[in-house]
């Protein structure tokens, strides 16, 4: 809390490890003038696990990890703010669950958790939510006691419901204090209009103060079922005792009905003009913002290149972005750009901040050093370069049991498999420079960028006037846009 | 190769026990060069990946008026050129070997992290190697990274409340010693550095005989033993910097500090009281108190106020910390909650222990966190590195941490509630408030 960095993530909106789901046909890319230089950052593959699906077809995945005594579990839904009827609906149900479950009260949970040092939370996004542990291996029995009741059976206790949500509505109120905590969410908003996509997960301080318990309940029976979910455990334990526990645990329970998603593909924005959306914070002694346009979905084929030109515009310290803005001009702490993926859409982003007083300077840089990837393109060292970052820094992405766990939920969740661990590497190295001005042009968007900037209106509502038509409003407005 | 952190988890499954500890400090391999600097070494090849982690022992403890944050702003530079690699080539030969870095610098230390294919480990000796010797201090490179520094600033105290706060409740909790400014220092001394200064600082605080270098993942103890010799034996060590003499005198009365931020939609309160250096025989006592003030939601302050509706949120921080520092206490308001309430709440829970003391299942409670929270650390070849070198810093050797799970073994209830009478007292007490008007008289 009391250290200041060379370089730290500037925006919620990164990368997910997990949406490098992809395999590249490179056979027939044309071969280069430049000579390519790969550079061996050792091999990287999947660890073993065991995959088995219950009579009542839960999903169950097991993954032994002896480098420490302690066990990772969760159990992840394809339901998420994508699901929402009233906004938030969906991350209160899953914050609920830990409200007391199985005649256990909140506190009785809290108490038995906290001795054994265990953790158990619950999180949500748009197209999922998780529940999930750790603990001490020997602590087992009682932790997934636990789970499977706050899984399968949670009381939704109306006091304990109605404190979370005044929690959660202050809490949306001092989010906004912070621009870089709320930004992702007005951006969103702005892509995707009346797309499920564009729901804020943490709904919003009238929404949240509608929702009642019927309706969690109501969410909790819909998508939490055996058939809509997977259960991935990762760690130091024996996998025959662990799956005649999970059976015990989770066997009998039965489907009650089918879990109904959205068709996330219809409906997507057609962006036809420049758009700035921007958010008054009188008090700000500096701009944050966003630029960018709709980006790839998770399983494109042309993810992995794309994180590979991701970097150079916008990944890493010398992408860039960074060297632009902040190594050269001096104008901000850091600067990045991202393709964040969902299942039928995806957004493209440039993101960094900068005082109010070099407002106007800072995007104009920020969109000139973008428009390189047309007037310049990308040279081989460089490629090269990235090539070499992005297999170098992927093993330590799945180290923990925590993330491992993760990887297979997103599996799931995303319907990839073990391929795009095994094959990364590989499609990192078939990458060409001739294929770089085809994913430049085909995916990175040109033209009609949208904008939110976060920042005093009084002294940047003129310049923002210079990027598209401007909606305003107060970041105390209730909600993430117009 | 699991061998290394086998042993330490042996040992630490010693820790809710309280048996006798098996010894295997032997399994952390270290070598001193002739120079100074010491190194540590834990094999492990769960992954194809290693770190090179370099602590040094500079912060903004080691600052005087005038050069405030200079620690910090010299952490930056660091990687803005030498004599074989120039400006930008630092990140960008690290990059191109598959590798990436970050730094990051406290009150008391200033640590490097270079994470990389393990295969490359020879191109991160000769990187750290050739700005420990040769750093080239670039004016233009100065002046784009001040606006870098002043940009951190500014984007922490926009961002960040604990920031806003903590630098004022710092400065009237300290007035002599040098923890009272914050690691990035005052706006004026951010814009007044001369190359001067930054050379004086690098010829004294980055000598070898300065540092201590942890080094874990996929590579072989031979090896990194050759290349150290190669590439860091060879630089000179310096004269040992100056002591920091100043003691800071015993606060004999309540200090208080306030801030308008307009934003602000409910008060934040921060209480920060004065305790001991982590080599102090209280530390262990104050570590597991401040783990029962704020860890998990049947910690005392969550229950006391958060589930209480008082608080949205509250943490309790003790850094580790070479000199005397601050025990940290932080809340945010709920709705209609104002700063007085607030405050008076925090301080009744906080006195409690000192009152009632605590139970022995609240204290076998945090043993186990302490633990569970050790493996979590310990499951990463950067958790090891961090670990290892901050108990080499902050404890005076890492075989510490070897003797950490008896230390928080012996601890009893009655240590617990002494450390709260001794050192969580209204007259060794600092509070700030933060909130969007002070109101008038």
């Amino acid at each position: 809390m009391i250290s200041f960095t060379k370089f730290k993530k500037t925006s919620g909106l990164t990368v997910s490890a997990i949406a490098l789901a992809c395999s590249v046909a490179m056979t027939g890319c044309a071969s280069t003038a430049e000579t390519t230089k790969t550079v061996d950052t050792g091999s990287f593959s999947m660890p073993q696990y065991e995959s088995v699906t219950l009579d009542n077809g839960l999903q169950v995945n097991f993954m032994v990890q002896k480098e420490v005594p302690i066990i990772n579990v969760n159990a992840v839904v394809r339901a998420g703010a994508v699901n929402d009827t009233t906004s938030g609906v969906s991350y209160m149900t899953i914050k609920s669950l830990l409200l007391g479950a199985g005649g256990k009260s909140k506190a009785d949970i809290e108490q038995t958790v906290d001795f054994l040092g265990a953790s158990l939370s619950t999180g949500s996004g748009r197209e999922s939510m998780t529940v999930k542990a750790d603990f001490m291996s020997k602590d087992l029995d009682t932790m997934l006691d636990i789970m499977q009741q706050v899984i399968v059976s949670p009381d939704f206790d109306s006091t304990e419901f109605e404190k979370l949500r005044q929690r959660e509505i202050v809490g949306l109120s001092q989010a906004k204090e912070s621009p870089r905590a709320v930004i992702g969410r007005y951006y969103n908003k702005l892509m995707f209009g009346e797309h499920p996509y564009a729901n804020p997960v943490s709904g919003n301080s009238t929404s949240l103060a509608e929702i009642n318990i019927a309706q969690l309940r109501a969410f909790h029976q819909s998508y939490f079922q055996p058939k809509n979910m997977a259960i991935n455990v990762v760690g130091d334990f024996d996998v025959q005792d662990m799956k005649t526990k999970l059976s015990a645990a989770f066997g009998q329970w039965e489907n009650t009905e089918i879990a109904v998603q959205p068709d996330l593909s219809s409906g997507l924005p057609k962006l036809t003009n420049s758009k700035v959306l921007l958010v008054d914070k009188p008090d700000a002694i500096e701009t944050t913002f966003i630029i960018g346009g709709l980006g790839i979905k998770r399983d494109n084929p042309d993810y992995v290149g794309l994180t590979v030109l991701n970097t150079i515009l916008g990944g890493r310290f010398t992408s860039w972005l960074n060297d632009e803005l902040r190594v050269n001009a001096g104008l901000t702490y850091g600067a990045r750009s991202a393709f964040s993926t969902y299942s039928d859409a995806g957004v493209f982003s440039i993101s960094t901040f900068t005082k109010s007083s070099t407002t106007k300077e800072a995007i104009d840089l920020a969109l000139k050093t973008y428009a390189r990837l047309w007037e310049q393109g990308v040279d081989q060292q460089t490629l090269d370069s990235a090539k070499a970052y992005v297999k170098g820094q992927y093993p330590p992405k799945f180290e923990t049991g925590s993330q491992l766990g993760e990887l297979l939920a997103d599996m799931y969740i995303y319907n990839f498999d073990d391929s795009f661990i095994n094959e990364f590497q590989t499609d990192v190295d078939g990458l060409t420079l001739a294929e770089t001005q085809r994913l430049i042009s085909t995916y990175f968007p040109k033209d009609n960028l949208q904008y939110v900037l976060i920042g005093n209106a009084a002294k940047i509502a003129d310049i923002a006037k210079k990027y598209g038509e401007v909606t305003t409003v107060n970041i105390t407005d209730v909600g993430f846009g117009q | 190769m699991k061998r290394n952190i086998s042993a330490l988890l042996v040992l630490l499954s010693c820790w809710v026990s309280s048996t006798a500890l098996a010894t295997t400090v032997e399994d952390i391999n270290t070598f001193t060069l002739d120079n100074g600097m010491k190194i540590m070494v834990l094999e492990d090849s769960s992954i194809p990946n290693a770190n090179m982690y370099l602590f040094w022992k500079v912060g903004s403890r080691n600052e005087v008026p005038g050069i405030t944050g200079i620690s910090h702003f010299f952490e930056h530079m660091m990687f803005n050129g030498s004599k074989k690699y120039g400006p930008k080539m630092f990140d960008r030969t690290m990059e191109a070997a598959g590798g990436a870095n970050n730094a990051y610098t406290t009150e008391d230390i200033t640590v490097y992290t270079d994470w990389f294919p393990a295969n490359a480990i020879e191109t991160m000796f000769d990187l750290e190697a050739d700005r420990i010797a040769n750093l080239d201090i670039n004016p233009e490179m100065v002046e784009s990274e001040r606006g870098v520094v002043q940009s951190e600033r500014t984007t922490g105290l926009e961002n960040s409340n604990w920031r806003t706060i903590q630098e004022e409740v710092k400065s009237a909790a300290f007035r002599a010693h040098p923890y009272s400014w914050s690691v990035i220092g005052h706006e004026s001394d951010i814009a007044a550095w001369s190359l001067e200064d930054l050379q004086q600082y690098h010829k004294t605080y980055y000598a070898p005989n300065n540092a201590v270098v942890v080094i874990a993942g996929d590579v072989k103890v031979a090896e990194v033993k050759r290349l150290a010799k190669q590439y860091f034996g060879v630089i000179p060590a310096q004269t040992p910097p100056q002591a920091v003499r100043t003691v800071e005198p015993l606060q004999k009365g309540e200090r208080r500090v306030f801030v308008e931020k307009a934003s602000v939609t409910t008060p934040n309160i921060m209480l920060a009281y004065h305790v001991p250096s982590t080599k102090h025989a209280d530390y262990y006592a104050l570590d597991l108190l401040n783990t029962i003030f704020s860890e998990g939601n049947s910690s005392r302050l969550y229950q006391g106020l958060v589930d209480k509706q008082v608080a949205s949120n509250v943490v309790s921080y003790l850094p580790m910390s070479f000199d005397p520092n601050l025990f940290y206490f932080f809340g945010v308001a709920n709705s209609g909650v104002d700063a007085v309430q607030l405050e008076a709440t925090m301080i009744a829970e906080i006195n409690r222990i000192a009152t009632d003391g605590v139970t022995q299942q609240e204290l076998e409670k945090v043993k186990n966190i302490k633990l569970m929270n050790f493996y979590r650390t310990m499951q990463t070849i950067n958790g090891r590195a961090n670990t290892l070198g901050r108990y080499e810093l902050y404890f005076g050797s890492y075989e510490k941490l070897f003797s950490a799970p008896d230390a928080y073994n012996k601890v009893t209830v009655e240590d617990i509630q002494r450390v709260a009478q001794t050192y969580l007292r209204k007259a060794n007490r600092t509070v700030g408030v933060l909130a969007a008007t002070e109101g008038a008289d």
